[in-house]
This record gives C-alpha cells, structure tokens and sequence, in this order.
C-alpha cells in the first residue's frame, strides 16, 4: 500500500514535468526592455514582438544592412548613425540611392517607443510599419518590399537568424518589419545630465540651471519633459509661406499647414543642422530665432502670435544653449547594444 | 496488493493522458462544413458583361472606355446569423481580391458550426484596428501594395487602367481611409429569404454567390475626363468606394 502511494507521487511528478511546457513561465532573460523610472509609460509595449535578443540582433543588423536598398548601397544606419545621435553627418538633406537627394532633414532617432506617430508630418501611425516609408521611397531606398523579401529569403544567414528569432522557415515583410521594429523600439536614451539631475543623481552648473529655467518657463509647453516633446504638430514660426506643408499634407486640413512635429531634442548639440529643412546649422540661430525671429503666419502657434519672440539677453541665450548642451547622452551615443 | 498497484499504474496512465491532452491534436468533435463566397465581377447596368482586365469597357453613364490593368480589393471580417440571432464570428477574415487572380474570387471559410444562418455580414475596407496595429501578415502584408507608407494605412480598393478619355491617357484610383469622416470602411449584410437560409451541412462546401459590379464606382462620380486620380483619403475617395460596395448584391446558393 504504502509502495503505491509512492507511485502516485512518482507519476503526479511524471504529469508535472510531462505537461511542464502549459505550466511555467520562461525564466526571466536579462535581455528586457527597461522602462526608466522617470519616464511615462511607452506607447509601443512589443506586444506580438516580444523583445528577445536574437530579435533585436536580427533587427539590428537589418539596420546596418544596405541590403534593404535598391542596389545594395544604402542602410538605414548611413541616414541615421549612432555617432550623431542616430540622425544624418551633419547635412541638410541625405543621399538616398544614387546620390539622390531626399526633402527634410534626417531626424534623430531615440526613445522612440514612446511615440506615438512617426516623421515630421506623423504620417507614420506604428513603429513596426515605419520601414516601409524608407525603403519605398524614391529619395531614398528606393527598392519594393516584395524584392527586399526575396533577397532575405536568398540569403542562408537570414534565413536562419529569422528562424531563430521567429521561428519561421520563410521570410516575410511582416517579421522583417517586427525586427526592424524591435531595434528601434529598444532605442532608448535616459542617460544625459539632464536626466542626472532630473532624478537626483548630478546638479546644474548656475549657467545650466538659469537655461533649464528658461526652458520650463518658454519651452516645456512644446518639448515638454521629461521626453523633451509633447508630440504635438506645431509651427513654431519659421516661415511666413510655406513649401513643406507638413502635417496638413497628412491631414487635408489647411489649419495644420506648416504644423511639423515637435522634436525630441535629445542629444541636440551634436544633431545639426535643425529644424524639418535643417535650415539651422547651430544651437545659437536655433535660439536666435526664438529670441527675435519669430515669423507670423495663418497657423503660427497661439504662443508666438504678434510676438517676434522671448527676447533673450546674450546671457539668457547663452545659458540656455548651456542647458541644451545637457541634453547630450554619451552612455546612448556610445552603447555598444545599438553597434553594427 | 499487486491488484492496487496495478491499478494505480492504469490511473496514473490515465491522468498524464488526461493532463496532457491539450497538446494533442485532438480532432475536432463538432460537426463543420466549409462557406465559400464566390464573387463574380459584371459590367454594365444590368451586369450583363464580364468584368476583366486589359479589356476595354464602355461605363453606360459616363461614356468613358475604360481599360482596367489593376484591380484589388478588401474583403474582411465575414459573420454569419445564426438562429438564434448571435453571429458566428470567421476568425482572421482577411481577404484580398484580385482581378488578375481568379482563385481570389472564391472566398473559403472552413470549419463552420453545421445548421441555418439568416444572415451574411462581411466587410468591405479593412477595419481600423488592422490600420493602426503594425506589422501584419498574410491578406494584409504589405507586400501586397496596398499599403501607404506616407500616411499609414491600406488601400482599401485599388482601380488602374488606361484611357483616352483622361487628359493623362491612364487612371488611378486608390480609395483609403479608415477613421473619421474620410472613413470607407462599409459593413455590408445580406439577409437571406427566411424560407431559403444559407445551411450548412457536415463535411459540405456550400457557395453562396455575390454579384460584384465596378461600374458603380461612378455612380456619383464624375467620368474620368474630370476626375482621374485619387492618391488621398477624403470626399472623392469616400463617395467613389461607397457607391461601390454598396452595389454588391447576393446572387444565389449552390
Ligand atoms: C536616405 C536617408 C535615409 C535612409 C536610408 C533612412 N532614413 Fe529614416 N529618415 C530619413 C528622413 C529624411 C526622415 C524624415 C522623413 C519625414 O519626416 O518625412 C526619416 C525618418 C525616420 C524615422 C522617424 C523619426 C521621427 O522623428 O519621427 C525613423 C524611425 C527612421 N527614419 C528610421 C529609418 C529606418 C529603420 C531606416 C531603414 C529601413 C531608415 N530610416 C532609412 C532619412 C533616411
Ligand atoms: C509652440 C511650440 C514650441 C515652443 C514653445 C518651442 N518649440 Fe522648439 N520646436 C517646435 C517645433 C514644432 C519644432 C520643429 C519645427 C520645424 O522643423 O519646422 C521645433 C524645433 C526645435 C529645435 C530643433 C530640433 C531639431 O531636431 O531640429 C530646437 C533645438 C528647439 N526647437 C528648441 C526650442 C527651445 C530652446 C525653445 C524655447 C526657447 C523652444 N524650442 C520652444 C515647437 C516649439
């Protein structure tokens, strides 16, 4: 009797581990994204793209590899290099597939998770479709999503990256898209002094604190913090006609002609030239113009109606670079995860 | 004592089969049969003529001679009205139509619960959540083109062809918008005659036939000597699909 009893236990061992696959949860991977503790919940959670590290590998090379472009001749990563805050070297306008070049200013790319649409216009509505702009556009990639399927599919290493990552045996722009998605997503920036200080850890010089006040008082209401963008589409006064009709291109609306989406100005000091056009190559034209060079137009905002601007002194403009300085994130600049 | 011991084998036996059953494939029990929506594509008022492409088409209203090379379009989301009045829901009912693919006239949905259903509800466009969630498959990838990547979002139907009545010799129509008033997502439901359901039968394929006419893209639409692009969402993209969708009408079971 007692012989049985030590069967059943025995089995009910056996049904546990047999069945163990339905019964726990994967142990904890130390490869995660972290949300860091001053910032707001993101908007893209990875659901149906849960982070691994072989989809963040995969994604990653993806975005080094030129093989997304007609040709074979331009990545992702020569528009968006890690060195300049993942934004273009310094130029206006990029170089898209033969030499062509595109009509706005390469953006900066971090935090990106907590975006909730994408590019100047925010014509971009998720961060997994974002690729498709880049690769099908003309200025750009140039190449059709069906060839760039087809050249993965060719290739023996992704096709065994992509079975690892997503357990597929044929490539698809879907999961191409997801890995894609999944690099960008992990992208994230918390680590200059500004978000020292903003969470205890470091403090201002007096120049940096007197700009970081001049910034709550007259920018926070656009590049709110701690992400330094509300993510509203604003004209911030630039034009008084307009060429690039941003965000009324994506809406139809002729009120939100000239509105561009307010940068995240992480890392700025080193992601000239400024603005959608790039028509400013430093800090100080970029704070000269919201000092006194405001321009009036039918969607200025509210903020800078029948004004030319705050009106800065040389000191006030200095201190306030000195803050945007702050903003400068060498950890992320430098993170080996995010290197070809 | 070697009869319990014995039995307790059989019992343990019993629970790890038991305990482990959902990782079988166990077949399913219920009694299923397959739907099949057959679309057939007219011209003319009265659909008299067949609609194919690289052919040249007169529209009764507008006198345009029109030479459609594409023609793709979205058919989602199809319920079916059960007896009791809740919906049998196809789960990831995805479909693109595409003229010059004639398996992609014959929509099968398999594994559908035997009996009567009164109604069919199907999409035309594809929902709002699909346009907003990223990176989808199958129907819906983007490989597909019918995706905009400048302002996200699929083209619900897509219409492109040749004449000469447009200034530039060709036309294109890509009708999208998901949400707001620029929305051209259209539910259609097609109530069959009481006395003559849609039935389902075990292990039977019944086709139920709709009749699929673009001409009426121009029901309120001007010919294309005025009108022969829509590259945007809004009034003209909005009109020219509704008039569209909601002219398919139910044909016949078989
Ligand atoms: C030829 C240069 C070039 C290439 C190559 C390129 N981009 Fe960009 N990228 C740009 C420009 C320019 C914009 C801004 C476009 C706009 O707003 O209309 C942009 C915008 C973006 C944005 C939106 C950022 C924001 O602030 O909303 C992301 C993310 C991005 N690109 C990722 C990628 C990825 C991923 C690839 C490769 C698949 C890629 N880019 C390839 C130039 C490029
Ligand atoms: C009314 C909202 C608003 C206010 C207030 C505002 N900005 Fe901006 N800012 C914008 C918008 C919108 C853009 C992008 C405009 C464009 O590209 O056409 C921008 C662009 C910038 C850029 C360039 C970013 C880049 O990546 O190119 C910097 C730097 C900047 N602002 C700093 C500031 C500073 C400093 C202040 C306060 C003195 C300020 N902004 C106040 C809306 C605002």
């Amino acid at each position: 009797m007692k012989y049985s009893s030590l069967l059943v236990i025995g089995f009910s061992f056996l049904v546990f581990f047999s069945c163990k696959k339905e019964s726990t949860t994967p142990t904890v991977t130390p490869f995660a994204f972290v949300k860091p503790a001053h910032f707001p919940a993101p908007n893209y959670t990875f659901v149906g793209n849960e982070v691994t590290q072989d989809r963040f590998d995969l994604g990653k090379q993806l975005f080094y590899d030129p093989i997304l472009s007609l040709n074979n001749t331009v990545s992702c990563a020569k528009c968006h290099d890690q060195a300049h805050g993942f934004s273009d070297h310094n130029i206006k306008f990029s170089n898209g597939v033969d030499g062509t070049l595109g009509e706005r200013n390469s953006p900066a790319l971090s935090n990106l998770a907590w975006y909730p649409n994408f590019m100047w216009d925010g014509g971009v509505n998720h961060i997994e479709v974002l690729s498709v702009a880049p690769i099908t556009n003309q200025l750009e990639m140039k190449e059709t999503i069906a060839n760039v399927v087809a050249k993965l599919n060719a290739s023996t290493n992704y096709k065994t990256k992509f079975k690892k990552a997503y357990n597929i045996d044929l490539i698809t722009d879907q999961y191409m898209l997801k890995a894609l998605g999944q690099f960008m997503g992990m992208l994230v920036s918390s680590d200059s002094k500004y978000d020292r200080v903003y969470t205890g850890k470091a403090t201002f010089t007096a120049s940096e604190e007197n700009g970081y006040t001049l910034f709550k008082t007259n920018c926070v209401s656009c590049h709110a913090e701690p992400l330094t963008t509300d993510f509203s589409f604003r004209n911030n006064g630039i034009d008084t006609q307009f060429t690039d009709l941003g965000r009324g291109q994506i809406t139809q609306n002729a009120s939100d002609n000239g509105k561009f989406r307010v940068p995240n100005l992480r890392n700025i000091t080193i992601t000239y030239p400024y603005m959608h056009d790039g028509r400013f190559f430093t800090l100080a034209q970029v704070v000269d113009h919201y000092s006194n060079g405001i321009k009036q137009s039918t969607t200025v905002d509210p903020i800078f109606q029948n004004t030319t601007g705050f009106n800065f002194s040389p000191t006030e403009k200095l201190d306030l670079i000195a803050f945007l300085k702050t903003l400068t994130d060498n950890t992320y600049l430098a993170n080996p995860l995010y290197q070809k | 004592m070697k009869n319990i011991k014995l039995f307790t084998f059989l019992a343990a036996i019993l629970i790890l089969l038991v305990a482990c059953k959902k990782e079988e494939n166990n077949p399913s029990v219920a009694e299923t049969g397959t739907v099949k929506l057959m679309l057939t594509h007219r011209w003319d008022a009265n659909n008299s003529t067949n609609f194919l492409l690289d052919l040249p088409l007169v529209h009764p209203v507008t006198n345009d001679t029109l030479t459609f090379t594409t023609f793709n379009y979205y058919l989602t989301n199809v319920r079916l009205k059960k007896a009791d009045g809740t919906w049998w829901v196809h789960p990831e009912s995805y479909f693109l139509v595409n003229l010059s693919d004639t398996t992609s006239f014959e929509l099968a949905i398999p594994n559908v619960p035997i009996g009567t259903y009164s109604a069919m509800e199907y999409t035309l466009g594809v929902d709002s959540l699909r346009n907003v969630s990223g990176a989808q498959g199958g129907a819906l990838a983007i490989s597909n083109n019918m995706f905009w990547s400048w302002s996200t979002g699929y083209i619900m139907t897509k219409a492109e062809g040749i004449s000469n009545n447009s200034s530039s010799g060709s036309f294109s129509f890509h009708l999208a918008g998901f949400e707001g008033p620029d929305n051209v997502v259209t539910k259609r439901t097609f109530d069959f005659i009481t006395q003559i359901p849609l039935t389902v039968k075990n292990g039977k394929i019944i086709e139920v036939h709709y009749l699929v006419n673009p001409m009426h893209l121009w029901d309120n639409s001007p010919s294309v000597s005025v009108l022969n692009n829509i590259a945007t969402t809004g009034n003209n993209a909005k009109v020219m699909a509704k008039t569209f969708y909601n002219s398919i009408i139910f044909d016949h079971f078989n």
